[in-house]
């Protein structure tokens, strides 16, 4: 796809991916990973050829259909994006947003069973007790782990996580990485996961696909990602940063 | 299955505060007299009132009002202007490394006392001595301004950072060295932005002041709505929101420009 | 041993003249302002001639009257009232076309557009200006005074809360769209709580902006103390008027102490 700007973030690419997998896109900054991952849920749109996200064409899906397709593809972002002047429990419940009718929202009156899911969510990450603490006083892993309990509130078939760990220092990444791969396979929701560090690439995903200036040039089962295909990725030899470690 | 939810937290204080907001609210609403019915005639009186101001505007009196308007910014000028150069020193007196204790506070205190002072009423004692003239509206304004001006102004000067300050003082600078040099290269973007903004501000009260007859768009705004020229009124609106706009948004762009620094153009060679 | 080397500084940037020409202009604007035939004719001499007649009203001024202080309560009262009325329609009022007027919190740009548009317009006309006009709109009493406050503060609150959202962060209002939320629904849940703090502190801004303005609004019969202090000068009984200054610095600065001491808790 094409920015208005003239800059082309991703060029030819045809991806087929599956549910239950666990992916890692990897590639450097400017490859076109955070495009592609906001491709799928309509964040960024795509201005050229097909994208079929769950049964549905993205390029025609607007409005309420695709709020509603948006409600079953969760996100989780490297600066972790809570609102940080409120509790736990409300971010939580951003991620029923769509299915909850606006006046419910407004007046901050949500179902039950909509926070009996919020509460069930936050319990699977194991933040449970932090449920009425403001967002902005946790760790960052904490917050993290309040995102992904934010996405999973939604019972999504899927779930996008662009440099989920990036933020974050390698113990708490790998117990980040961990909760995914542990979402992914309990619960079966296909999880495609941007990342800057091949360690963590290879460890916790199923497949990897490398992108390079918006093109895909690795795509094969993580285990069988050797260096030298990173190095085919990056364009560059392998560098110290490129490893987080721990 | 049964999950250990945590107990929702209560603020006591929260809950109280909001409670007296809104008795404080009602009341004021209870006890004011006002005919609130009223209010249903509101919409159709000010739709009538605004076709009869708005829908030919009396064009033949610009001259006259484009005049007064001079007047107007005129006096918010020298206000402006006056009250730079009298509490711009004061500023410096009542900022926390340039003046005793005693007197910032009693600087401090003043410029309080000044601000709570509607500018109409320091107009309405100065009309004592000056008369009904524009004079005293400027007068007025840059009694004003010293409270203002004078608040921004020592508020300015602390938030400078100290380095540069230190420095001249260090190297053996007198205070009036020391404000030269420390204090004011850092200073004067902050300064002339608040100087325009008190421009602004002066442009509307100049406006006003004309209410109390010292002269200005105000005056003539006041004549024709006593006697109901709605045309008239209209067209003097009109003109008094072009000319405030206008005036907002030169000394909007020119803030702007100071504080983003200007075209770096001047020190690329 | 170090022989001595001719200097070559750089060359001096251009454009030093820039400030002198500044300052150059706005003396000649200040100079054709003071004069007699073009300007406000300021001049010294005047100010001379009147000293006496002044001094007298100077010194009854320094003198206040205090027997008149019981009939200047309810005015006060109402100056009070229409105040903390004005805030409360005003921040009603305000609070969702601050969320309108923000992009972050608004994305449809003409609807933005139209809006700053309207309450630049708004904001331009001084509350005074508003209140002559609806005082010959709707007669005299406290509800021109009302709202010709509400228009005013109107402009205020939602200029400065609109550029408060603006700093704020987008991360969390995009995280609310890929959950699939309304733009009503973000802002409901997302936005407005970090919002909050920026609102009550315009809100106790504009009540103090409010109390203030609302003591001069009856000199042209929008309620309050105005018209007490109207009465009071066209009779030149300049002693009663210094108490009703007292009594007008004491209830702001009074607020003021108050309103700073709840916005140091507020953050």
């Amino acid at each position: 796809m094409r920015y208005p700007n003239g800059v082309v973030a991703l060029d030819g690419i045809t991806l087929d991916i599956e549910p239950g997998e666990m992916v890692s896109v990897v590639g450097l900054s400017g490859s076109g990973k955070s495009s592609l991952i906001r491709t799928i849920n309509g964040l960024v749109p795509i201005t050229s050829g097909h994208l079929e996200v769950g049964g549905r064409a993205l390029e025609t899906t607007k409005g309420r259909e695709l709020r509603r397709l948006r409600g079953e593809i969760g996100m989780i972002f490297q600066s972790f994006n809570l609102a940080g002047r409120t509790s736990v429990l409300n971010n939580v419940l951003v991620g029923r947003l769509a299915h909850t009718p606006t006046w419910r929202t407004l007046l901050g009156l949500y179902r039950e069973s909509d926070r009996q899911i919020a509460f069930e969510a936050l319990d699977r990450v194991e933040i449970l007790p932090k449920a009425w603490d403001r967002a902005s006083s946790l760790s960052g892993g904490q917050q993290q782990r309040v995102a992904i309990a934010r996405a999973l509130s939604q019972e999504p078939r899927l779930v996008l996580a662009d440099e989920p760990v990036a933020s974050l220092d390698p113990p708490t990444a790998h117990a980040v990485m961990r909760d995914l791969r542990r979402i992914n396979q309990d619960l079966g929701i296909t999880v495609m996961t941007n990342l800057h560090v091949m360690d963590l690439a290879r460890q916790y995903a199923s497949r990897l696909i490398g992108l390079r200036a918006g093109k895909v040039v690795f795509d094969g089962p993580a285990s069988s990602a050797t260096d030298k295909d990173f190095e085919t990725i990056y364009g560059r030899t392998i560098e110290p940063e490129d490893v987080l470690g721990a | 299955m049964s999950l250990a939810i945590p107990t929702r937290p209560r603020h006591w204080w929260r809950l109280a505060l909001t409670i007296l907001v809104t008795i404080v609210v009602i009341a004021a609403f209870w006890a004011v007299d006002v005919k609130w019915e009223r209010l249903l005639d509101l919409p159709a009186e000010i739709a009538r009132y605004t076709w009869l101001m708005f829908s030919s505007p009396n064009w033949a009196k610009l001259p006259e009002a484009l005049l007064q308007t001079w007047r107007s910014v005129a006096m918010a000028w020298i206000g402006t202007v006056l009250g730079i150069l009298l509490a711009t020193p004061l500023s410096f007196l009542a900022a926390r490394g340039f003046g005793p204790a005693p007197v910032r506070a009693f600087l401090r205190g003043l410029f309080s006392v000044i601000r709570a002072v509607p500018e109409i009423i320091i107009a309405i004692i100065i009309l004592s001595v000056t008369g009904l003239t524009p004079l005293t509206g400027a007068l007025a304004l840059a009694a004003g301004g010293i409270g203002t001006l004078g608040k921004w102004g020592y508020e300015s000067i602390e938030g400078v950072p100290r380095g540069p300050i230190e420095a001249v003082r260090a190297a053996g600078g007198s205070t009036a060295q020391t404000i030269r040099w420390g204090v004011w290269p850092q200073a004067t973007p902050d300064f002339l932005s608040l100087w325009l903004y008190r421009f602004e501000i002066n442009v509307r009260a100049s406006a006003v002041l004309g209410l109390i007859g010292v002269g200005g768009i105000g005056d003539m705004l006041t004549s024709y709505t006593q006697y109901r020229e709605w045309p008239t009124v209209g067209m003097l609106l009109i003109v008094v929101v072009i000319v405030t706009m206008t005036i907002d948004a030169i000394s909007g762009a020119i803030r702007r420009r100071i504080t983003d620094g200007g075209r770096v153009h001047e020190l690329e060679r | 041993m170090t022989t001595p080397r001719i200097l070559t500084p750089p060359p001096r940037p251009r454009g030093r003249w820039k400030p002198w020409l500044a300052l150059g202009i706005v003396a000649a604007i200040t100079a054709i302002t003071a004069s007699p035939q073009l300007g406000i004719a300021f001049s010294l001499d005047a100010i001379i001639r009147n000293w006496r007649n002044g001094a007298g009203k100077i010194i009854q001024l320094l003198q206040p009257d205090w027997s008149v202080l019981p009939r200047t309560i309810p005015p006060l009262l109402e100056t009070l009232e229409m105040a903390v009325i004005a805030t409360a329609v005003a921040a009603l009022v305000s609070l969702p076309l601050s969320l309108l007027a923000a992009r972050l919190t608004n994305p449809n740009r003409v609807g933005r557009g139209i809006l700053r548009t309207i309450l630049n317009i708004v904001r331009s006309v001084p509350e005074l200006l508003y209140a002559a006009v609806l005082v010959a709109m709707v007669g005299v009493g406290a509800l021109p005074g009302i709202i010709a406050l509400v228009l005013f503060n109107i402009g205020i609150i939602v200029k400065l809360v609109s550029e408060a959202i603006e700093g704020n962060d987008a991360g969390p209002i995009e995280a609310g769209r890929a959950a699939g939320g309304t733009q009503l629904q973000i802002n409901r849940a997302i936005a407005l709580p970090d919002v909050w703090p920026s609102f009550a502190n315009q809100t106790l801004f504009v009540l103090e902006l409010n109390v203030r303005a609302s003591t001069v609004l009856g000199l042209v019969g929008a309620g309050g103390l105005g018209l007490l202090i109207d009465a009071v000068r066209t009779y030149f009984r300049y002693d009663q008027l210094s108490v009703i200054i007292i009594e007008i610095l004491v209830v702001v600065v009074a607020l003021d102490i108050v309103s700073s001491a709840i916005r140091r808790r507020l953050v």
